[in-house]
């Protein structure tokens, strides 16, 4: 009789934590936030996460100082695992023809990199997006970038991509939704934009597959990259988690480079 | 006089140290981090652009004569996020500031921004993260 008790309790226990949680991911799902269709509510602002410099603002006014720091977690490799986040590496596989190529660009990222000139970041370097407009059907994602503020317009509708569109930096994009997670699958990109500054050039077979879901507050992003013309396998990023913000977006001042005729060697780090 | 040495200045190569999270070029590929430098002068011009804002300003050398100098700093997205708008910058044009920062190594003209102090005694500093406590 006893062990009847315990057997049913511990059954009880079980259904309701595969209740509450995403039979995909594993993501705990008690607590998601969600939009009128039920999916999970991806909308809202969210923290900048472009590379800035690493230092602080020292800011005397009228004799008393104060110290201002930024915070940079959402353009940083995430610190603690993620629950839901794929298996990732920290670099792509390039297939052994192409690993001298990869060098050599990388060596010379401040001469080859269009980034470099405020040229586009394109999916998925410029990561996460500021602001996410979550509709029936479609989501839109607004990015601050240095090299402008683009947007992205994301059917999640079930509609397949665009027929003839022309090749772009972030490409054509369609949505579906697996369990709590947004999947978004990005085709179609020009052959100019690198997904790293590493000089990770990829061809016009270039497929990203970006997963977007809530952790609590904050929204994670992992982004899959595949090329089969010139990667061994499909190299899935570190996720980024990125908290909510309420610094609204504001339009990027221009972009001039005007470095690159002092620069004295190809020394260069990461931007984005 | 119109330039101070104060010393070596460590700490700028924390901003753009490998492994740094930023930093588009090395500094290294275009200024000279050993030497800091002061420059006073009329603060003429304030470009808030990516990658990095510019200011000019003039500066009378020695002999009477005057120089313009710009200076680029980090960039505007950075400012913005620790309160700081082209207006900070721009309420002074026309008037008297001091700036320090790090000198191109080609001879040109131009620096980096590394604080800028204001007629009215504000001032604005970049703050490295390990930067070495005076003796």
């Amino acid at each position: 009789m006893t062990h009847r008790f315990v057997f049913v309790a511990a059954a009880a226990l079980m259904l309701s934590g595969l209740a509450a949680a995403d039979k995909k991911t594993g993501v705990a799902t008690s607590k998601v936030a969600r939009a009128a269709d039920g999916h999970p509510d991806l909308s809202g602002t969210w923290a900048y996460a472009i590379d800035l410099p690493p230092v602080a603002l020292k800011q005397q006014v009228n004799g008393s100082v104060a110290i201002k720091t930024i915070d940079q977690s959402a353009r940083q490799p995430a610190k603690k695992p993620v629950p839901g986040a794929l298996p990732y590496t920290p670099a792509p596989s390039y297939k052994p023809e192409f690993q001298a190529k990869v060098k050599n660009l990388s060596d010379n990222e401040s001469k080859l990199d269009e980034v470099f000139y405020c040229g586009k970041p394109g999916v998925p370097r410029i990561g996460t997006p500021r602001r996410i407009i979550q509709l029936p059907g479609e989501m839109v994602f607004l990015y601050e970038d240095i090299s402008g503020d683009p947007y992205r317009i994301i059917p999640t509708d079930g509609r397949a991509h665009r027929a003839g569109a022309n090749p772009s930096y972030y490409g054509d994009s369609v949505g579906h939704w697996e369990g709590n997670t947004l999947v978004v699958d990005v085709t179609n990109f020009v052959e100019g934009s690198w997904f790293g500054e590493e000089g990770y050039f990829h061809t016009d077979a270039m497929r990203v597959t970006e997963r977007l879901w809530r952790d609590g507050e904050n929204l994670v992003w992992q982004a899959t990259v595949d090329d089969p013309k010139v990667l061994t396998a499909p190299w899935t990023m570190s996720p980024r988690v990125v908290k909510p913000s309420d610094d609204p977006l504001e339009e990027s001042p221009r972009c001039v480079e005007d470095d690159g005729n002092r620069l004295l060697n190809s020394d260069h780090h990461q931007q984005r | 006089m119109r330039f101070k040495i104060p010393g070596i200045l460590i700490v700028f190569t924390v901003l753009f140290a490998p492994g740094s999270a930023w930093a588009h070029h090395s500094p290294s590929a275009i200024f000279d981090m050993n030497k800091k430098f002061t420059l006073t002068g009329t603060l003429t011009q304030v470009d808030w652009i990516n990658p990095h804002i510019v200011v000019a300003m003039e500066a009378k050398k020695d002999d009477g004569s005057v120089e313009t100098w710009k200076f680029e700093s980090n960039p505007p997205s950075w400012f913005r996020r620790v309160g700081v708008a082209r207006d900070n910058f721009a309420k002074a044009i026309g008037q008297t500031v001091t700036v320090e920062g790090v000198r191109a190594k080609n001879g040109v003209l131009y620096g980096y921004l590394l604080k800028i102090t204001f007629p009215d005694g504000n001032s604005l500093e970049l703050v490295f993260p390990s930067e070495p406590k005076a003796p």
